[in-house]
């Protein structure tokens, strides 16, 4: 079904349930926001919710995850943080005034006089979005106790809670997506087919499924009448909850990083993954993608994008090596228009209209660490991983599973997810 | 040319360097010297590369810990938070 959004004056047909930075993304709208301090032009970047990079105002209030907002008729979303736009935002000259950096610590430190002066032009300037048009209204809190508590919906999250609703335990998924099926949906070929059958597969298995529901942390100091203490607070749209739960699994999964190079920031410079995760929306990240980085996800994401057509420039991170995303100017905050390439010592430029990198998800170990769980970095995995036994428990009535124990991609994950439901069931 | 290690608080490589160089070898130390981390992302997206850069560093002399991720893990409105204190909870500080 196709609906209408408004959208800084301008109407934009979408599709009913599309991720909002999805649309936008479509109708070729593409500088979603401005940075903070130098008032670079963000774009859509991860498209899990994690980055903080697509904030925008939507129905009036502010800082809304563009890519976690589902379209629906009537919707009205604008910019924030440029003046007066943020497709051109003159507060952008401070990225050229402040070209070494701005230090906020040192900064006009002395006299006192223009200390005050400047931290007020400063504080106009700075900050993210302005206040709500009317204050939000939030439900009662929903107080509940299950047998199990599976973070994370995606390929590990699934196969923990249909092995433990095998085994007759009431088990409830929490997972802050629009749509259940985590990293799933980032598969290039099929990926939207997977999640659908994991999804169909644990509802047969009697699990209940919560989207946009948004684990927030483990509040060890706060007690739910006749339980141990603990908690778990989870964000809905219109409400919280607080649960408690026998078992508590974390299948948070991986988030997306970026590369270090330069100009590493600019709009069109995106995660591998987040090009499935377009894919599995049918939408094509560009007609030239610059791919970069080696492995199984990248060829396999290089043999869909052929597919739709797309001319991919292979950049393998050894031979030939990012140096910089190139575009048109910041001040007009441009989607990128190529990179220049380091080949065997020699400088090169090429055109695309999307640099998309590949490097190992990081594991989402802040919740499993907040419970208990121990992390360990370890770079070859991706990062902080959760530690656990062979089981997958990782502290007293805490079991973690799935990437968030180190990067193994949907189908390792989803046999971790089973064995550690089978285990903590 | 930047290179943004951290895209939330505009946090250069530069600046990380910089921190790096004057003898701190932490995570916490970066954070709490650049900003790195403190925006709506809370290091999601720049924790790991800081990671790796102190790691780097320090030459591997120095065990490497994140910064403490307190709830909320993701920018909840303070609304909402407040319609806890509707329920029946009790908390440490109550006793």
């Amino acid at each position: 079904m196709s609906v209408t959004l408004r959208f800084e004056g301008k109407e934009i047909s979408a599709e009913a349930g599309q991720p909002l930075a999805v649309a936008l993304f479509v109708a070729g709208e593409r500088v979603l926001s401005r940075s903070v301090k130098y008032h670079r032009p963000r774009g859509m970047f991860c498209l899990t919710g994690h980055c903080g990079a697509c904030l925008m105002r939507v129905d009036g209030r502010p800082n809304q995850k563009a890519c976690q907002v589902p379209c629906v008729d009537g919707l009205v979303a604008e910019r924030q943080n440029a003046f007066p736009s943020a497709a051109f935002d003159v507060l952008g000259i401070t990225d050229f005034v402040f070209a070494r950096g701005l230090d906020h610590n040192t900064m006009f430190t002395s006299p006192q006089i223009l200390h005050s002066v400047v931290q007020k032009v400063v504080r106009h300037l700075a900050g993210l979005g302005t206040l709500p048009d009317e204050a939000s209204r939030y439900g009662t809190p929903e107080v509940r106790h299950l047998d199990a508590i599976v973070v994370g919906a995606g390929p590990a999250g699934l196969a923990a809670a249909t092995a433990l609703g095998r085994a007759g335990r009431r088990t409830l998924v929490v997972d802050e997506q629009l749509r259940p099926g985590g990293s799933y949906f980032a598969e290039p070929s099929d990926g939207a087919a997977q999640a659908a059958r994991a999804v169909t597969t644990a509802e047969d298995a009697g699990v209940e499924l919560w989207s946009r529901a948004t684990a927030l942390g483990w509040y060890p100091e706060d007690t739910a009448p006749g339980r141990a203490p603990g908690v778990l607070v989870v964000g809905r749209p219109d409400r919280l909850a607080i649960l408690t739960a026998d078992r508590y699994i974390y299948a948070t999964g991986g988030y997306d990083q970026n590369l270090l190079f330069g100009d590493n920031d600019r709009p069109g410079v995106l995660p591998a993954r987040a090009a499935g995760r377009l894919l599995s929306r049918d939408v094509l990240v560009g007609e030239r993608p610059i791919l970069v980085g080696q492995g199984a996800y990248v060829e396999a994401l290089a043999n869909a994008l052929t597919e739709r057509g797309a001319k991919v420039e292979r950049v393998d991170g050894h031979e030939k090596r990012l140096v910089a995303a190139r575009g048109r100017s910041w001040l007009a905050g441009s989607w990128v228009a190529g990179a220049e390439l380091n080949v065997a010592g020699q400088r090169q430029r090429v055109s695309g209209d999307a640099v998309l990198v590949w490097c190992e998800p990081t594991p989402a170990s802040e919740l499993p660490r907040q419970h208990g769980a121990a992390v360990e970095l370890r770079p070859e995995a991706g990062g902080f991983v959760a530690l656990a036994d062979e089981h997958g428990r990782a502290a007293p009535s805490v079991w973690v599973c799935g990437d968030v124990t180190g990067y193994l991609g949907p189908a390792s994950a989803a046999l971790a997810g089973k064995r550690v439901g089978e285990a903590a069931a | 040319m930047k290179i943004l290690v951290c895209r939330c608080e505009d946090v250069t490589l530069e600046e990380i360097t910089h921190v790096l160089d004057r003898g701190f070898v932490s995570v916490e130390e970066c954070k709490r010297l650049t900003g790195l981390g403190t925006g709506p992302c809370q290091g999601k997206e720049c924790m790991l590369a800081c990671a790796l850069l102190c790691h780097a560093a320090g030459g591997g002399a120095h065990p490497i810990t994140p910064f403490t991720a307190r709830p909320p893990l993701s920018p909840t409105p303070l609304g909402a938070l407040a319609t806890a204190l509707t329920t029946s909870l009790t908390t440490e500080d109550d006793e």
